[in-house]
């Protein structure tokens, strides 16, 4: 029985690890969201959608981008905050996802990374990820 | 599949032969299978003229990509006629069916290595399990052809996408896929063994080639890491995407596999677990392979392919390749004869144990977080996981493998008593409270990095004390494991100094006007340098630290001329202590002073422009004669702008010219503005009904100059090349482990053979 222990032991530090594995899992899942569940989201989530190219602001110098994200299948918009540099080709973009949490505050999506999917003649779309 | 007329009969022809061919090399195993001596040859005979059908097909499709024979679809779609000499040898593999063409072609050529190694009382089974994988892949090619012609030829193809333009990309891809085919050759011994009820002699044999897998996979994934480093310009290595963590999966489970082994050999133990986990590795590579080619994860990756409708097919293999091992596992494992030594908690039999449970559970954890969109797809809202999972469940295993690896060279296979294996550890101990002091001195905090420092030094040391050791006693080949361990100490500080210290920084410099940081150094930005004969565009930035010294940066920036795409390349500066990594972003020309501001203008809109307000009123289409005429009868037409300018008060009605014809040309006289300055037409967008105006000198308008500016990013990567340097130890010492490990099976061949 004295050498069982060592096997016990490691039982119980996989399972602790399970454990704290599926809590990060838990924790650091960003779920894709219409725009009404972003809105009342309190953790980070992700958004698609087009963007309306009528309504880019864009200041180089303090580094931040405000757009709005039209939904496909509703007439909802979401307007997004991303505090960084606009992504190249940003204007040709078919549709954008943002990765982000809604800031009641200012009533936009304060989004930490956007993946932009562009046209491409190499592969039909081209994703690429700015954070 | 398409009918015959629309396949490049060549190539087509070349890889229905290898299909054939593969099939009696199946037929002609089967029958030794039985008894039949005289097959053997043939058999053999069968597998060289598939291996060499395939070659000769991968032949023909490169032909076809270097005479850029646009016929052929998959030529089109990856290569163009401007498409520099050697960046064609990557247009191979651009593609998905070309990738999978190359996978086939090094699993073909391996296979005949194979049959040289397996002793001829595992040849048959081993041969015909591995020509089945072969097959599989045989099979998504034949449904997916790259040879389909297009209906007409096109006079160029859409050229390689430029990110693939790379040198590493000529040889990071093809290095990947000869890693993917050597994990189905443990999965080939692993099934034959159990299929022919043979258990005694299939790892000592397949063992060598576990440890190639694990070498030629881990070269492949330090090539990428450093492609993407060096030439993608988002500052690291490594950022757990799904296509990273496809090919890192299968290595961990190669590295539990080759300790499996390694048990296996020297203690008679983990029989059983090496059958499970030699299946596995080869199953994680089709699982990756279908998470990142069938489109599953297209909204949740960077570079994931696109579906070709592969994934029915994909799906379809790995349900074969579970089934079959799966089926076998379950109803035979319980005959494998396996020693099950209790060990006590001291012995190197019980860290064995526990230290590759240690990475498996690291493989586990990083393919269910990669899996998360699929796991969680049947939830209202699917999600994924971001890098700081992987970061946070991998902590606590980098922390216990740090401790385990720095026990293990001091344990024999019986247990000794702890006071001499602590007593071992006094001298290394003292080195990494040394390296914890230094660090400390470096700018390290936190409890959890100090421990990781002083446990990886520990490792570090004492695995190199045993390195050195067994070469003595046995020869440098004999010291293989323990210099791997040596790297793993060195990765694991590589690791932490470059994700917990790496400061980033985005600034946006104006062109001369020097900025200086909160780390003290000073960034100015002077000039851009127009492209050369040999260097594509440059940026070219000063940079001043804290010490005094300084240097210049000259890091890429181009719009590429056949997609009009942003390209960058950083530049990376190397101190002894850090890498300094300069990354562009974005180029703003500025304005010279003086220059016009451009407004368009709405009908019935106005804009402030400096003191005035502007608004237009409407065109006037008889300002220069009947425009409606001019335009019937194809002479320059010439419309008015009615405009309504208020400055201090006073309004006044302009109406500006604007005379164009129908090639484009244009002429549009300025008008004087009240209160100084001038304005014209700057053109119509005909579309909105709009107007452009170009404002110069107005009253109160700025004429400052607008500088040009450059965004960048500044990242500070400390001890980065102590990632590289330790998977460079790592996989030297894997090269010694393997040599050693071919001698091994080549003997018990020999004395299979003799036997027999």
């Amino acid at each position: 029985m004295k050498n069982k222990l060592p096997y016990f032991v490691g039982a119980m530090l996989l399972v602790t690890f399970a454990a704290y594995s599926l809590t990060s899992f838990k924790d650091t899942l960003t779920p894709y969201v219409s725009y009404e569940q972003a809105r009342t989201a309190e953790r980070v989530v992700q958004v698609a959608g087009g963007l309306d190219k009528s309504d880019i602001d864009y200041d180089m110098a303090g580094g931040s981008l405000r757009f709005t994200l039209l939904d496909p299948e509703s007439d909802d918009t979401l307007r997004v905050r991303y505090d960084g540099l606009k992504p190249a080709n940003f204007e040709d973009a078919i549709s954008i996802v943002a990765i982000g949490q809604f800031d009641a505050a200012t009533n936009e999506l304060a989004a930490d990374k956007l993946l932009v999917k562009c046209p491409s003649k190499y592969q039909g779309v081209e994703t690429k990820e700015y954070s | 599949m398409g009918s015959l007329s629309q396949l490049y009969l060549p190539g087509a022809v070349s890889l229905w032969c290898a299909l054939a061919f593969a099939v009696t090399t199946l037929w002609g195993y089967s029958l030794v299978l039985r008894g039949d001596e005289t097959a053997r040859p043939f058999a053999r005979r069968s597998y060289g003229l598939f291996a060499l059908a395939t070659v000769l097909t991968s032949a023909i499709l490169f032909l076809a990509l270097w005479r850029r024979d646009f016929r052929i679809e998959y030529v089109f779609q990856h290569s163009g006629l401007d498409l520099a000499g050697h960046f064609q040898i990557a247009a191979f593999w651009a593609g998905q069916k070309g990738s999978f063409l190359i996978w086939l072609l090094w699993g073909a050529l391996l296979g005949v290595l194979l049959w040289r190694t397996t002793g001829r009382d595992l040849e048959a089974p081993v041969m015909g399990v591995y020509t089945l994988t072969q097959l599989g892949l045989l099979f998504i090619l034949v449904r997916e052809n790259p040879f389909v012609m297009l209906a007409e030829t096109p006079i160029d193809g859409k050229g390689l996408n430029p990110l693939l333009q790379d040198d590493w990309m000529v040889i990071h891809p093809p290095v990947m896929f000869i890693g993917y085919s050597l994990t189905a050759i443990p999965f080939s011994f692993a099934v034959a063994s159990l299929w022919r009820r043979n258990y005694r002699d299939w790892a000592a044999r397949a063992f060598p080639w576990a440890l190639a897998g694990f070498l030629i996979l881990g070269a492949a994934i330090l090539m990428g890491g450093y492609w993407a480093y060096k030439t993608l310009g988002w500052g690291g290595y490594w950022g757990w995407d799904p296509v990273e963590n496809a090919s890192l999966i299968p290595w961990l489970l190669l590295v539990v596999l080759i300790h499996g082994f390694y048990m296996e050999r020297t203690r008679k133990r983990y029989r059983r677990a090496n059958y499970i986990l030699s299946v596995l590795s080869y199953l994680a590579v089709l699982y990756g392979t279908f998470l990142t080619r069938s489109g599953v994860l297209a909204d949740f990756s960077v570079h994931s392919f696109v579906d070709l409708g592969i994934s029915r097919w994909l799906v379809a293999l790995m349900v074969f390749f579970i089934v079959l091992p799966t089926w076998l596992i379950a109803t035979r494992l319980g005959q494998v004869p396996t020693q099950t030594n209790e060990d006590s908690l001291l012995t190197r039999g019980f860290f064995l144990v526990f230290s590759t449970i240690t990475v498996l559970a690291s493989a586990v954890v990083i393919a269910v977080g990669t899996s998360a969109p699929l796991l969680t797809g049947f939830m209202e809202n699917p999600g994924q996981v971001g890098p700081e999972f992987y970061n946070q469940v991998n902590q606590p295993i980098a922390l216990l493998t740090a401790f385990l690896l720095s026990v293990v060279p001091y344990l024999t296979w019986r247990e000794r008593p702890p006071r001499e294996i602590l007593k071992r550890l006094i001298v290394p101990s003292l080195v990494g409270v040394a390296a914890c002091l230094f660090s400390l001195y470096l700018g390290a905090y936190g409890k959890l990095h100090i421990l990781l420092i002083f446990l990886a030094t520990v490792a570090l040391v004492t695995n190199f004390e045993k390195t050195m050791a067994r070469a003595r006693v046995g020869g440098v080949t004999a010291a293989g494991g323990y210099l791997a361990h040596v790297g793993v100490g060195i990765i694991l500080i590589g690791f932490l100094a470059s994700s917990a210290y790496d400061r980033q920084v985005k600034v946006t410099l104006a062109q001369n006007q020097p900025q200086t940081l909160d780390n003290g150094t000073t960034l100015t930005f002077t000039r851009t340098m127009p492209r050369t004969a040999t260097e594509r565009e440059r940026l070219e930035i000063k940079v001043e630290r804290p010490n005094g010294s300084e240097y210049y940066a000259y890091p890429k920036m181009f719009i590429n001329d056949r997609t009009r795409q942003l390209m960058v390349n950083p530049h990376i500066r190397k101190l002894w202590n850090m890498d300094l990594y300069i990354s562009p972003i974005e180029y703003d020309p500025g304005r010279p002073a003086g220059a016009p501001e451009r407004l368009q203008l709405a009908q019935g809109q106005q804009l402030e422009v400096g003191d005035l307000r502007v608004q237009f009123l409407g065109f006037d289409l008889s300002a220069g004669g009947n425009a409606m005429a001019q335009m019937a009868s194809d002479q320059p037409i010439t419309v008015g702008a009615t405009l309504e300018v208020v400055h201090q008060g006073q309004t006044t009605a302009l109406t500006p010219r604007y005379t164009f014809d129908q090639r484009g040309a244009a002429e549009a006289p300025p008008l004087s503005l009240p209160g100084g300055g001038a304005l014209r037409v700057g053109g119509i967008n005909a579309t909105d009904g709009a107007v452009i105006l170009e404002v110069i000198g107005a009253a109160g308008m700025a004429v400052t100059a607008e500088p040009p500016r450059l965004a960048l990013d500044l990242t500070e990567k400390p001890l980065i090349q102590l990632v590289w340097f330790g998977l460079y130890v790592i996989l030297f010492g894997g090269v010694l482990a393997m040599v050693r490990r071919f001698r091994q099976a080549r003997l018990s061949e020999q004395l299979a053979d003799g036997a027999a």
